[in-house]
């Protein structure tokens, strides 16, 4: 079977559950309807979301290039860390937020959608990694900051955790193009 | 028109047919764009908000230039070869379109700003690298960066409600 076919199969079965229900009585909301009933609505919530992940994917780049030894060479990476993190996470905030309004004006396009599902796992995974990297890091960070290069595990993470962004980005734009 | 029959012969040309026809190569590019310009602008935003003396006071302005700069750089490029790949598909729609117009025209104000930032406030950057307060004319090439680029988002992202709709 392949990729697309599964895609197909996926949507077959969210046809089969609550979903639908769930996704109509949210498209009957009175926010939803204004949403719908505005056409710019939709467009300056994608581009809200794109800045959000602008601001974040910038921070993310900044530290794990720095790990790397690609960039900031002259801070440490206590340093880098303190300035870029919390952008991150205030990002992930307004990212969350404009995506929820972006399901609440179109519910069938992003909740019946085989895509949309793939990439909040992938979102998940992604917090979930970060934290898990993130708390190892800092244990360790004020040791590490020299030898940080030479650790192949943490190389490993900061551009397993830059790819795992960009497959986000990817899998966002490709919910536009779902076979639904 | 001489530049019309350039877009119709663009987008006629093998390329442009297949970027327009194939299931997954118009998306595709469009996602690599996104990220291209997500790159763009987050490391802009960087160095633009350290202009403004928001961010990272106690970085020396040089140093933040060459953190960022490189990858500015880098992504751009991957953003102008996979935009203009798009812009082939459909080449005299985009140049129908008031909202890929003004973002061609946000992309030439954001360039203009660099370049006049370069060549003129750049000069005496020895005097304020390492300042926590910055000189007028780097709070004004930060400000106005960040309002152009945050534009040019905005537009590009229009265009995809709209293309088509003003031919």
């Amino acid at each position: 079977m392949s990729f697309s076919d599964q895609l197909f199969a996926f949507t077959e079965w969210l046809r089969t559950t609550s979903l639908v229900e769930t996704s109509l009585s949210i498209s009957d909301h009175p926010l939803s309807l204004w949403i719908a009933s505005h056409f710019w609505a939709i467009p300056i919530m994608q581009t809200l979301h794109i800045l959000a992940l602008c601001a974040a994917f910038g921070s993310v780049l900044m530290i794990n290039l720095h790990i790397l030894g690609l960039t900031g060479k002259s801070r440490t990476l206590t340093q880098t860390v303190k300035r870029f993190q919390p952008w991150i996470w205030s990002a992930l905030v307004v990212l969350i937020i404009t995506g929820i309004g972006m399901i609440i004006g179109e519910p069938i396009r992003e909740l019946i959608n085989p895509i949309f599902w793939i990439k909040m796992g992938l979102v998940i995974l992604l917090i979930l990694l970060s934290l898990w990297y993130h708390s190892a890091l800092t244990r360790n960070m004020v040791q590490w900051d020299m030898t940080l290069r030479a650790r192949g595990g943490v190389r490993l993470g900061a551009i397993g955790l830059i790819l795992l962004w960009c497959v986000i980005m990817f899998a966002g734009r490709w919910i536009a193009y779902a076979p639904v | 028109m001489f530049l019309g029959q350039l877009w119709e012969s663009l987008q006629a040309s093998s390329l442009g047919v297949f970027v327009a026809e194939s299931a997954w190569a118009f998306p595709t590019i469009e996602s690599l764009h996104v990220i291209a310009i997500v790159t763009v602008v987050g490391t802009v935003a960087v160095m633009d908000l350290r202009l403004l003396g928001l961010t990272s006071r106690d970085y020396a302005v040089t140093v933040m230039s060459r953190d960022t700069l490189t990858w500015t750089w880098v992504s751009f490029v991957l953003a102008a070869i996979t935009g203009l790949l798009l812009f082939t598909s459909k080449a005299t729609s985009y140049m129908a379109n008031p909202y890929f117009l003004a973002k061609m025209a946000m992309l030439i104000l954001a360039g203009l700003n660099m370049a006049v930032f370069h060549l003129i406030t750049w000069r005496t950057v020895k005097e304020w690298d390492t300042s926590p307060v910055m000189p007028t004319g780097a709070k004004i090439a930060g400000a106005l960066s960040l309002f152009f680029w945050v534009l040019v988002i905005f537009f590009g992202r229009s265009i995809g409600f709209t293309l088509g709709i003003y031919e």
